[in-house]
């Protein structure tokens, strides 16, 4: 991570994103738009809360509401893909942990590798995107944090 | 002459001249350390130039001197690229020197400006603490250098435009920032002066605003703002001194000249660029005419510089001005804050801190209060002595500093409340009306961001009152009103919340007006207007979109506002709620909340989840034990209640709340050893929380949850825990609201806001009902005041003694009589439940209980019951509640009534009922009702009733008056207290009352009743529910001369018979005389 700090020279142009994989696909957040990057913790359940919801967690001291990204994208749910870390991000002036299965690299990219997201990706998991990267070996969702924001509140 | 600064202001001058010269000193030493030239020069200058100005404002001449001096040293080298190390040396002490003068040395400074030349500085310090103004201030002017002239000092000003400008922009904010805050202390205290006259403390309250109004504007450059100031000071002054009160025209004057000098900061601020001038012309002579008027004095005109004169009023940018003319007044400004040693330190008492640090100082005590709690709990695991004594140390100390924060944040509610005096009076003026506001508990203490947020909505409520709420006049007069208008503002904390009440006395929401308003403006459909209930069509005042005001007036009627007053109020996490009497006006309530306290809760644990409740939701704790005698949880048609001292409370399994899954309630409760129930208050009703383990007590910090998880009605937010979990805060409120309510509407979130439960005019309107089925389509109901318990029976403990079906109960005979039979509806022998629900009721001091096919609800109506169809026996009316139509059954009616009663209206048994004692009577009356002839009463006994519930008023007048009195009504003992003294002391027989009302309670009216001596025959009867031998004592007490159970018709004929016994017994008889 520490990589986020030292301005790179291309750092005009091209831009850094935290990733992670939920069942293999790797998506990817402005790493300005992320706090931290934790370890899963147990959380308290919410009950009643939609099923996105997986609790609040306390991180020194800020409660923290855990959304499990999987079930926010309506992917189905695998027997061995555990949530295993947390990205924390801050939203609205609220802190959330999105839940996902493994934290990849902070990757830099170009903006000559930007597309818009394909048509043919679910609306459902599409309007969380606000586009795609091609980079070496796999190409890169971009989750838009607002998107997020203004779902989880439209729900 | 004393010099006209209190010492609190020149404490507070003396803090930022400190401030600024710290501002300075930083600057030179950033210049040292090669900061930039430019930026550290301009901070320098502006500091120096500040304290000049201020210094001149307070008279402090000596200091105002010395710093003219630095500043002129200073302005000299504006443009060079250094600078040179001596003068930074030169201003270093001449800040010293400065600091030595605050703290009321006399000094000697050299402003030798040579390189090279060392400065001596020789301080006097004034050995006996003697006022400086021995030494007149000529003097200490003559001693430094160069004593400014008017002429330089405008030079340098000239010089210095620019550098004046960044000066302003700085400190505009905090300039305006305390305009505010001293134009609300004036409003109020000018409408102290108009209310309650003149005294010397509100004078010179007044005059010290005034003042420090006209400081600031000087200092901010706005002359003539300032100029304007000092002749209403010197006004004030005058009046201060002389302790002449103000004569009605001069108030006014004075009032009109604080609202110019508003309306000209207004101005300013909002950079619109007014003309002020004629005004200020016209008024100033007035003020200085109507002084010489009161009784003498020129001295307005006299020597003062800035008086009448246009002329003088055009000099506005030189605020400098004082310094020429200031040395006349032969004031002694430094001797006020030095003249004692303790008043030096009395300068550090106040400082002035940014909101943004208290809130994160606040979050910080948050996260301290939890670790002290992670802390205490594990020192309890702990053996350690030391380390228990510590954290018990640390728990004390965190509990202090917890407390002693939240008061940093809190202000009074007065200080936005005194604001409203002076709207009311603006608007009754605009509206031709005449409206008294008055102000209760404006000492209530609330958050201030919480006092920002609610300070809009609460000038929309004033507005609106005064608007539409109030008559005019000539209105009121025709509604037999007293002209004047009374618009209440009550401040109060009740249950962890600030309650605001804003009541007018005015006309009133008319519901029908509001729903073809609605109509029309399309807020709602044609179907739901014709099944608004009374409160839905209240509540339609919050829609967007509407306004009432037939006529759009400038003051509201905009069709914004209480929409925007609820969403505000929303946004805070309050609550609106609204209750109007058509013709008797409107009472809204506002509860805000205090979000930001950290409360003490309780934690309780349900399956492997810990919630956190509010304590002050909690009434107590009970634990019901496996197999224990006193109590079991029972079940009423599958819902767990308890009976909590013979009443009956609800339950709620929190599992079943919160949907836990395969939960069943009552194999729980048979499992458990035993079950731990929460009572808790909710806004209706207190009800008991079924929990699996009640853990511990804890003052938790209240966080809010998310937005979007805020639908979720049960949480009102989170905390962290002792151990660092983290739990859910339960939101009773939301719990009751949920899972309590009889008829959840689509719009309850609506309905909730808009519910009073505990409003005075909520408590003589609404009323409960037991809703039951019979064999009927239509659902019955009765007064629930009439239920004294639900009971099952099983249909095979019913047997007959006689022809009557009875059941063994409590050690005694229960009669059972069966609802549908008594009103002749169709018995349904297949549909025959083994189970029997039954509503024990009290008549008289027999129970009999009544069968029915099934308890449904209990509801709470305000709405009247329409007696006009009631086409069998025992019906009393028709209730519309949710679009149905409710037959309201007496159940009294249900218990045959014979004839053959001996009358007993004897008095001395009535005293023995009176006593306590049990009365021979009742035991008859069992079965022998009173009979339909037998008492005879005259038409012109009058009476009077007070009762606060409607049913009892219609029920028992009926009663009453069938049997031939003529009663007269009161909703509460203060209305009939002034009934009865209007009628005089022989228009009524006697007074029959409640105990439990609102403004004035049953015992209160006995008591006046019976002081005064022109009621003196007069009997007192009391009616009431509260039955016990105490209640008796102290209802006798209280000069009741009887006193009566509510439900008991034929005592309380019999008690009327014998306590105003008539020689002819006339025709006028009971149709339906026992009820």
């Amino acid at each position: 991570m520490s990589s986020i700090n030292s301005p790179t020279a291309k750092a005009e142009s091209s831009k850094q994103y935290a990733t992670f994989l939920i069942d293999d696909r790797l998506y990817g957040i402005d790493v300005m738009e992320v706090q931290e990057v934790t370890q899963a913790l147990m959380p308290t359940t919410i009950r009643l809360a939609p099923d996105y919801v997986k609790g609040l967690i306390n991180l020194r001291g800020q409660i923290v509401t855990a959304v499990g990204l999987r079930e926010l994208f309506g992917l189905p749910k695998s027997v061995d893909a555990q949530s295993h870390a947390s990205v924390v991000c801050r939203i609205d002036g609220n802190l959330f942990s999105l839940l996902v299965d493994r934290i990849g690299d902070v990757v830099e990219v170009s903006p000559r590798d930007f597309e818009a997201t394909p048509s043919t990706i679910d609306n459902g998991l599409g309007k969380f995107m606000s586009g795609v990267y091609k980079t070496a070996g796999s190409i890169l969702s971009v989750l838009n944090i607002a998107s997020i924001s203004t779902e989880l509140n439209a729900k | 002459m004393e010099s006209g600064f209190s010492e609190e202001e020149l404490n507070e001058f003396k803090i930022e001249a400190l401030e600024l010269l710290d501002l300075g000193e930083q600057g030179l030493l950033a210049l040292d350390n090669q900061g930039s030239y430019r930026e550290n020069f301009d901070a320098i200058f502006r500091a120096f130039h500040s304290i000049k100005g201020a210094a001149g404002m307070m008279e402090l001449l000596d200091l105002q001197a010395h710093m003219h001096q630095l500043e002129s040293i200073l302005i000299r080298v504006k443009d060079a690229p250094t600078l040179p190390r001596h003068l930074a040396d030169l201003f270093l002490r001449g800040i010293d020197g400065a600091r030595l003068i605050l703290e009321g040395q006399k000094i000697q400074f050299d402003f030798n400006t040579d390189p090279g030349h060392v400065a001596p500085m020789q301080t006097a310090p004034i050995a006996d603490q003697a006022p400086v103004a021995a030494s007149p201030v000529a003097a200490i002017v003559a001693e430094v250098a160069v004593a400014p002239t008017p002429e330089t000092v405008a030079q340098a000003n000239a010089k210095n435009e620019e550098t004046m400008q960044d000066l302003r922009e700085s400190s505009a904010v905090e300039f305006f920032a305390e305009c505010d805050e001293i134009n609300t202390r004036l409003a109020a205290d000018f409408e102290i002066l108009i209310k309650s006259g003149s005294s010397p403390e509100i004078i010179a309250s007044i005059y010290r605003d005034i003042h420090s109004l006209k400081g600031g504007a000087f200092l901010m450059g706005f002359g003539d703002i300032g100029d304007f100031a000092h002749n209403l000071e010197t006004c004030l002054d005058y009046l201060r001194e002389t302790n002449v009160t103000p004569s009605g025209p001069l108030i006014d004057v004075l009032f009109k000249s604080n609202d110019l000098i508003e309306r000209m900061l207004k101005a300013v601020q909002n950079q619109t660029h007014e003309d002020f001038k004629k005004e200020v012309h016209a008024l100033v002579p007035l003020l200085s005419s109507l002084l010489i008027e009161t009784p003498i004095l020129s001295k307005i005109t006299q020597g003062e510089p800035m008086s009448t004169s246009p002329a003088d009023t055009e000099i506005s940018d030189a605020p400098q001005q004082p310094v020429a003319t200031n040395a006349a007044p032969p004031a002694a400004p430094a001797a006020d804050v030095h003249s004692d040693g303790d008043k030096a330190d009395a300068g550090n008492s106040t400082i002035r801190v940014p909101v943004g640090l208290l809130d994160k100082l606040m979050t910080l005590v948050g996260e301290m209060v939890l670790v002290r709690n992670q802390v205490i709990q594990y020192s309890n695991q702990s053996d350690d002595l030391d380390f228990l004594n510590l954290s018990q140390r640390l728990n004390v100390v965190t509990g202090e500093i917890q407390g002693e924060m939240m008061k940093t944040r809190m202000q009074p509610i007065g200080n936005i409340l005194g604001k409203f005096q002076r709207v009311v009076r603006d608007l009754s003026r605009e509206l031709k009306k005449k409206i008294d506001l008055q102000i209760e508990g404006s000492e209530t203490e609330l958050d201030k961001t919480l006092l920002e947020a609610v300070k809009d909505p609460l000038t929309h409520i004033i507005r609106n009152s005064c608007d539409h709420g109030v008559e005019t006049p000539e209105v009121r007069r025709a509604a037999g009103k007293p002209e004047g208008g009374t618009i209440r503002v009550r401040a109060f904390h009740e249950g962890g919340q600030v309650i605001v009440e804003i009541a007018d006395d005015g006309k009133g929401l008319h519901r029908d007006k509001l729903v073809a308003k609605a109509l029309e403006r399309n807020l709602i459909s044609k179907e739901k207007a014709a099944s608004m209930s009374d409160r839905d069509a209240m509540n339609l005042i919050f829609a967007a979109g509407f306004s009432t005001a037939a006529q759009i007036t400038n003051v509201s009627g905009r069709g914004v506002g209480m929409d925007v007053v609820r969403s505000n109020i929303d946004r805070i996490g309050g609550t609106v709620e609204l209750d109007s009497v058509q013709g008797k006006g409107t009472t809204i309530r506002l509860k805000i909340p205090l979000t930001l306290a950290i409360v003490p809760a309780m934690i309780i644990r349900s399956g492997e989840d810990r919630y956190a409740i509010p304590q002050i939701k909690l009434a107590e704790l009970v634990r019901v034990e496996k197999g224990a005698t006193d109590g079991q949880i029972e079940y009423l048609q599958g819902q767990p209640v308890f009976r909590l001292r013979g009443n009956l409370l609800p339950l709620l399994d929190l599992k079943k709340v919160l949907q836990f899954k395969d939960h069943d309630t009552k194999k729980f409760v048979e499992n458990a050893d035993a079950v731990n129930i929460i009572v808790l208050y909710s806004e209706r009703q207190s009800f008991g929380l079924i929990v699996d383990e009640i853990q511990d007590t804890a003052d938790i910090v209240v966080k809010p949850l998310t937005r979007f998880l805020k639908s979720l009605a049960v949480y009102s937010g989170a905390t962290v825990l002792g151990d660092g979990s983290v739990a859910l805060i339960l939101d009773i409120a939301g719990i009751a609201a949920q899972n309590l309510s009889t008829s959840q509407s689509e719009d309850a979130a609506a309905n909730h806001s808009a519910r009073s439960n505990d409003g005075a005019s909520a408590m003589e309107e609404s009323q409960e009902f037991l809703l039951f089925r019979l064999n009927s389509p239509t659902k019955h109901a009765v007064f629930l005041g009439y239920v004294h318990r639900l009971e099952e029976f099983k249909r095979s403990a019913i047997e007959v003694s006689g022809a009557q079906r009875v059941v063994r109960y409590r050690d005694a005979i229960l009669p059972i009589y069966s609802l549908n039979d008594v009103l002749k509806y169709e018995s349904d022998s297949k549909n025959l439940n083994d189970i029997v629900p039954v509503i024990v009721t009290q008549k008289g001091s027999q129970y009999f209980g009544i069968e029915v096919n099934e308890i449904l609800d209990v509801f709470e109506t305000s709405a009247d019951i329409d007696a006009s169809i009631s086409d069998r026996e025992g019906l009393i009316g028709n209730i519309v509640s949710d679009n149905e139509v409710v037959v309201v059954v007496d159940p009294h009616h249900c218990v045959p009534q014979k004839r053959n009663v001996s009358v007993v209206p004897a008095v001395r048994q009535f005293e023995a009922s009176a006593m306590g004692a049990p009365v021979a009577m009742h035991a008859q009356a069992q079965h022998q009702q009173a009979p339909q002839e037998g008492y005879g009463f005259s038409h012109s006994k009058r009476l009077l009733f007070a009762e606060d519930t409607a049913f009892f008023r219609k029920h028992v007048s009926g009663v009453l008056s069938r049997s031939g009195y003529e009663v007269t009504l009161a909703r509460n003992g203060e209305e009939a207290l002034a009934i009865l003294e209007n009628r005089g002391g022989n228009y009524f027989e006697a007074v029959l009352s409640d105990i439990e009302m609102p403004k004035m309670n049953g015992y209160e009216l006995a008591a006046s009743i019976r002081k005064d001596a022109r009621f003196k025959h007069m009997k007192v009867i009391a009616l009431t529910t509260k039955a016990s031998p105490k209640d008796r004592e102290k209802g006798l007490e209280s000069g009741f001369s009887a006193y009566l159970e509510k439900l008991n018709a034929e005592e309380l004929l019999n008690t009327l018979e014998a306590l105003t016994p008539t020689s002819n017994k006339s025709a006028a008889i009971a149709e339906k005389a026992a009820v």
